[in-house]
């Protein structure tokens, strides 16, 4: 509680997963993406590390079993052929930008550092990202893509997007996750139903963590 | 047993007080008045009975109405400020006092004593007070809010009308309480005016007030179903009935007014099945009570209008001592 | 073209993999009820070989209110959807990832200096189009924004009479059911909205109390979700998750509402079913549609074409659809199809607050100002409005993303203070550029159709307009009392043009039936036509339009003139 940021002690928005908060079309969604295969099917080995190392980075996470696997939904999306619906047109489609951008940020890193980018640590790995996202990387594995516009539009959509679509992320900030077909009834100011993650006051921690226990 | 008749009908001497069934008869009004359109001689009561026991008993009935009249406030209340977290302290109150005036209401439902219960006063005088400083409250609480006394804080904020039906309760209490001492062989008066006149017009202008309400929450509902306008029309229909019968008299105007009473009893307790099938059409329904108990129509408020047609039914018992 | 195509990707993403997103629903006779789990309605169906009188592309606001109109006037109908046919009860997950299977995810090239984001916050593909995931919005355009070249200097002006739109808005939010304010604040009156206001959540009180504080009105949104009962519907249990598609039935989108009663008055409605090309004869009438449906090409005839597919589909159609007589595409003789792309600035202020506002419960806009439509004393051309806000988790992420470059630590700080955010977001009107365009890519989509470039810069004054705004509603969260006030300059939602509707056919594609100039059976019926956008969300007005393009052509039909 040091840094003022609200907290939601032992709150698990999965909790809710069998009450009338959830429907079967949402239980039907989540079990799937709490099953995703955490094996790369379109992305190399080697690719898929980068990918994680990139993911660890953009979105810190701690070691545990609510652990987000990130990388594993970036490369379904690469395997499905998603598309947000649009693409910019410096941009080659998905799959290819990030073949691409995994081996110009590996050349890179050697390039700076002397080493891949699974090898360098964390202050050197947000260093080559940070410069990324400038579009300071000029390495000739870029090609026409640019790296901010990569950086941007991939970097920060895919694993973010993929992060937050995640249970594990949501009871993190106490967002309510799935409602319907029950939605809530209170609505104003500080105002909690009582299946709504609860916010830990200073010094009412405990108090907190039952109602979450509760929720 | 109380039967219909006896609710119906002018009371009878010799009745004896049954406190531990007074709360079942309560709720068994219920099913009795569903069962008044098959008894049609209750729209004709009989030859005058005696003084003391139509005065105790309108008493004692004016006890039936402000305890269906708690009841209606306890549940709604609990509900309604069970919703409002119990943010404020004050929120309580309502919940007491109604438990309170509910309990007097059934100790004096079953008391045909011609005297009056001091602890029961009390409570019926408190019961009162909380409702006038429960309107301010509720009346703060609209205001307070972005955009002050406008429709979406009417229709949104602290229902203005809710707290006024706890303090009618109160009222008629104490009615009840009046009327128990009058002396035997003196026409009843209540508040120096007479009892009959002074409890109709009383039951008639809490019968409008509670019209506005239901009107308010209905129109807010957009009367999205035509027995929306059910409570807006038979309850103040049947008030102008009973203040007609009050203020001209004769025994046409009185039968109107009483199956006006009649038909209002009836309406408020069709209005909690009505308001169980909304629940029922919310998303969800009934499996979804903890949402669709708070947002759907409240289940607890229409029998207010069985209390106050009881009260009526009361007032027109007195009535007709009166006027024979 | 091949005929083993994969048309839909989205139900891997969604997680659901739903039956609906694979093979079509609407079909033997039948289509789902949308209110009814499992549930059908019967559904006259039309043969393809024998001439229907209207084939409509596109079943959104403007498609699924014509084709319910057209049929309960008697005509024969046929509407065609890409997208699917839901069952919102049986179909959709309160999820933001699951329900991108509501969007229109198909292959687009974006460029231009501000190239724009499509998809989630533009384009729908499900039967009742991007309604069927629209915030509910319900607004009318102020009676000067249909005349915004001679009454305020800008833009073109549209082929309508204000009133008589006005007459159709009323009848539009009458049929939607629209919840709002018993009295609303700006314009000439108009009739009471059909069903009472929402209640406000904390993210529209904090809009009411900066309204105040700045001496502004603000007003509760009128919104198409119910306030009460309707039929099978529900009223609104404030989830929140409008901007995915409503479980509840409660929103009053084409696809509970116009959709059914298409079906009940005796239209054929035909789900999964994408239109590639117009067909036209020698003497350059339309004759029918190619569509692609359960893996194949096939052709339906018409002696009408309606193109309904919003402001990149249907310019992208009438390009692809290009012939011997129409060389530059079909109704293109004024050279303007897929021209005055116009999208709507989407920039946003938000903010922490000390108590909890928990932002994501409730329609995103309960409260709403539209004080900068009505006040004519600013430095720019068009107007705005601005309203409460309530993003979901993944879409807030990108605006950290998005607009401020976060991420690692700094991002996960700021996502933790979801709970406490609040913001304010406009809706403003971007002026018609000729430049900017729908034109066709060297590319093509999984139905092997050139896929849409969409290049967008903005002007001058849309560089105003925003920052005024931003400069405005910072203000205005501050006087909340929201701390940390920061901005997000670079958002855009809504789209229009492409199809412009004009009175002279040099400068504009369709006329005030929304009929084209040079083809005369066929129509444009969409936010396609508008000449400006104004200062508004547009769906009303692309519904009331549609009304009104339905009793022109039963007025055409009578006078022989079809
Ligand atoms: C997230 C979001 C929020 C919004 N919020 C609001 C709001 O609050 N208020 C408001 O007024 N507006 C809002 N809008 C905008 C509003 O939804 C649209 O302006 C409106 O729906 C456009 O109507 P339309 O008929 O032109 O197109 P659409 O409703 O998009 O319908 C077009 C339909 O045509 C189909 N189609 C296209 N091409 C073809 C083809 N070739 N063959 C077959 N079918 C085809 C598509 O699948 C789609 O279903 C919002 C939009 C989004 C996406
Ligand atoms: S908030 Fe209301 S309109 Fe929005 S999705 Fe939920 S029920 Fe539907």
């Amino acid at each position: 509680m040091t840094d003022g940021l609200p907290r939601y002690p032992d709150y698990d928005v999965l909790r809710k997963r069998n009450t009338v908060s959830w429907n079967d079309p949402t239980r039907t969604a989540i079990d799937r993406r709490l099953a995703v295969d955490r094996d790369p099917h379109t992305l190399t080995e080697g690719e898929f590390a980068t990918l994680q190392a990139i993911c660890d980075r953009v979105v810190p996470q701690e070691q545990g079993p609510d652990l987000v696997p990130i990388a594993a939904y970036v490369d379904q999306e690469l395997t499905l052929d998603l598309s947000l619906g649009y693409r910019y047109a410096g941009l080659p489609p998905a799959k290819e930008a990030w073949h691409r951008a995994i081996a110009a940020l590996d050349a890179e890193s050697v390039k700076a550092f002397d080493a891949p980018f699974v090898a360098v640590d964390a202050a050197r790995r947000d260093t080559l990202l940070t410069r990324m996202q400038k579009g300071e990387l000029k390495d000739p594995a870029w090609g026409d893509m640019a790296p901010d516009l990569f950086f941007k539009q991939h970097v920060l959509v895919d694993i973010v997007a993929a992060y937050y679509a995640h249970p594990t992320a949501w009871s993190r900030i106490g967002y309510g996750g799935p409602a319907s077909p029950r939605g809530y009834v209170r609505m104003g100011f500080g105002m909690r139903d009582p299946w709504e993650a609860a916010e830990a006051h200073p010094g009412e921690e405990a108090k907190a963590a039952r109602k979450n226990r509760n929720v | 047993m109380i039967s219909l008749p006896d609710l119906l009908m002018p009371s009878r001497s010799g009745r004896d007080a049954r406190a531990r069934r007074a709360l079942a008869t309560l709720s068994r009004q219920a099913s009795a008045l569903r069962s008044a359109p098959r008894v049609p001689a209750v729209l004709a009561p009989k030859g005058p009975p005696a003084a003391k026991s139509v005065v105790v008993g309108s008493a004692q009935k004016l006890n039936q109405a402000s305890g269906v009249l708690a009841f209606s406030v306890l549940t709604d209340s609990a509900l309604e400020h069970y919703r409002g977290s119990f943010r404020n302290r004050a929120m309580f109150t309502p919940l007491v006092v109604s438990t309170l005036a509910l309990a007097a209401s059934v100790h004096g439902t079953a008391d045909d004593r011609p005297d009056v219960h001091v602890a029961r006063d009390v409570v019926f005088g408190l019961t009162a007070l909380t409702g006038l400083i429960g309107t301010g409250f509720h009346v703060y609480n609209v205001g307070s809010r972005q955009g002050g006394y406008r429709w979406l804080n009417f229709f949104y904020r602290a229902p203005i009308g809710a707290p006024m039906a706890i303090a009618i309760s109160g009222v008629l209490g104490n009615m009840s309480e009046r009327l128990r001492r009058t002396p035997r062989g003196t026409p009843p008066t209540l508040y120096g005016l007479d009892a009959g006149k002074a409890l109709s017009l009383f039951t008639a202008l809490s019968l409008a007030g509670t019209t506005g309400e239901a009107w308010l929450l209905h129109f807010r509902g957009n009367f999205q179903n035509p027995f929306m306008y059910t409570p807006v029309t038979i309850p103040p229909a049947s008030g102008a009935l009973l203040a007609d019968a009050a203020l001209r008299g004769g025994a046409s105007r009185r039968s109107a007014a009483r199956a006006g009473m009649i038909a209002t009893a009836l309406a408020g307790l069709a209005g909690t099945g009505f308001h169980m099938r909304g629940v029922a059409r919310m998303m969800g329904g009934w499996r979804n009570w903890t949402q669709n108990l708070l947002d759907g129509p409240p289940i607890p408020t229409p029998p207010a209008f069985t209390g106050l047609a009881l009260a009526g039914l009361a007032a027109l018992d007195l009535l007709e001592r009166r006027d024979d | 073209m091949s005929d083993k195509i994969l048309t839909n990707r989205e139900p891997l993403r969604s997680g659901l993999d739903l039956e609906a997103m694979h093979r079509p629903r609407a079909r033997n006779g039948r289509a789902p009820d949308p209110h009814v789990p499992g549930g059908w309605f019967p559904m006259r169906e039309h043969r393809e070989d024998e001439a229907v009188d209207f084939a409509i592309v596109g079943t959104g606001a403007g498609g699924g209110v014509l084709a319910a109109r057209l049929a309960e006037m008697g005509f024969s109908v046929v509407a065609f959807d890409a997208g699917p046919y839901f069952r919102p009860l049986e179909d959709f997950a309160s999820d933001e990832t699951a329900q991108s299977q509501l969007f229109w995810t198909d292959r687009r090239v974006t460029d231009g200096e501000n190239p724009l984001k499509l998809g989630s916050n533009n384009s729908g593909k499900a039967v009742g189009g991007s309604t069927v995931h629209y915030a509910m919005v319900a607004l009318r355009q102020r009676p000067e924004s249909f005349r915004s070249r001679t009454k305020q200097g800008f833009g073109a002006d549209w082929p309508v009479d204000w009133r008589e739109m006005w007459h159709y808005y009323a009848e539009a939010e009458e049929a939607l059911k629209i919840s709002g304010p018993i009295s609303y604040p700006w314009g000439p009156s108009r009739p009471r909205y059909p069903y009472r206001q929402h209640d406000l959540n904390a993210a529209a009180l904090t809009l009411a109390k900066g309204a105040e504080k700045l001496g502004i009105k603000w007003t509760e949104t009128p919104l198409a979700t119910l306030s009460a009962p309707r039929g099978k519907s529900p009223p609104c249990v404030y989830r929140g998750f409008c901007r995915v598609g409503c479980s509840t039935n409660a929103k009053q989108s084409m696809l509970v509402t116009f959709i059914p009663r298409a079906i009940k008055a005796g239209a054929e409605v035909r789900d999964l079913a994408m239109v590639g090309r117009i067909e036209t004869d020698k003497q350059g009438l339309a004759t029918g549609l190619h569509y692609h449906r359960d893996g194949a090409w096939r052709f339906q005839r018409a002696r009408n074409v309606v193109v309904a597919g919003y402001a990149i589909e249907t310019p992208r159609l009438l390009l692809n659809s290009a012939s011997d007589r129409h060389r530059h595409g079909l109704a293109n003789s004024s050279g303007l199809v897929g021209k005055y792309l116009m999208t709507q600035s989407n920039v946003a202020v938000w903010g922490e607050m000390d108590e909890e506002v928990r932002w994501n419960k409730g329609p995103p806009s309960l409260a709403i100002t539209e004080h900068w439509n009505y006040d004519d004393s600013k430095d720019f051309f068009g107007g705005y409005i601005h309203m409460s806000q309530g993003p979901l988790p993944v879409e807030w992420a990108s605006v950290h993303t998005g607009a401020r470059g976060l991420w690692g630590k700094a991002l996960q700080d700021e996502m933790a203070k979801y709970n406490h955010m609040v913001g304010l977001k406009m809706v403003g009107e971007m002026m018609p550029q000729e430049r900017n365009t729908v034109t066709l890519a060297d590319e093509e989509d999984q139905y092997g159709l050139k896929v849409a470039r969409v290049t967008y810069s903005w002007c001058d004054n849309d560089k105003a307009m925003i920052e005024h705004s931003l400069d405005f509603m910072g203000r205005q969260l501050e006087a909340s009392g929201a701390r940390n006030v920061w901005r997000q300059p670079d958002d855009t939602n809504h789209l229009a043009g492409t199809a412009r509707m004009g009175d002279n056919r040099r400068t504009s594609v369709v006329d005030t039936n929304c009929r084209s100039w040079d083809v005369p059976n066929l129509f444009v019926c969409d936010g396609s036509v508008f000449p400006t956008t104004g200062g508004v969300n547009p769906s009303l007005t692309i519904q009331a339009l549609a009304l009104r393009t339905a009793d022109r052509i039963q007025a055409l039909a009578r006078r022989g003139e079809l």
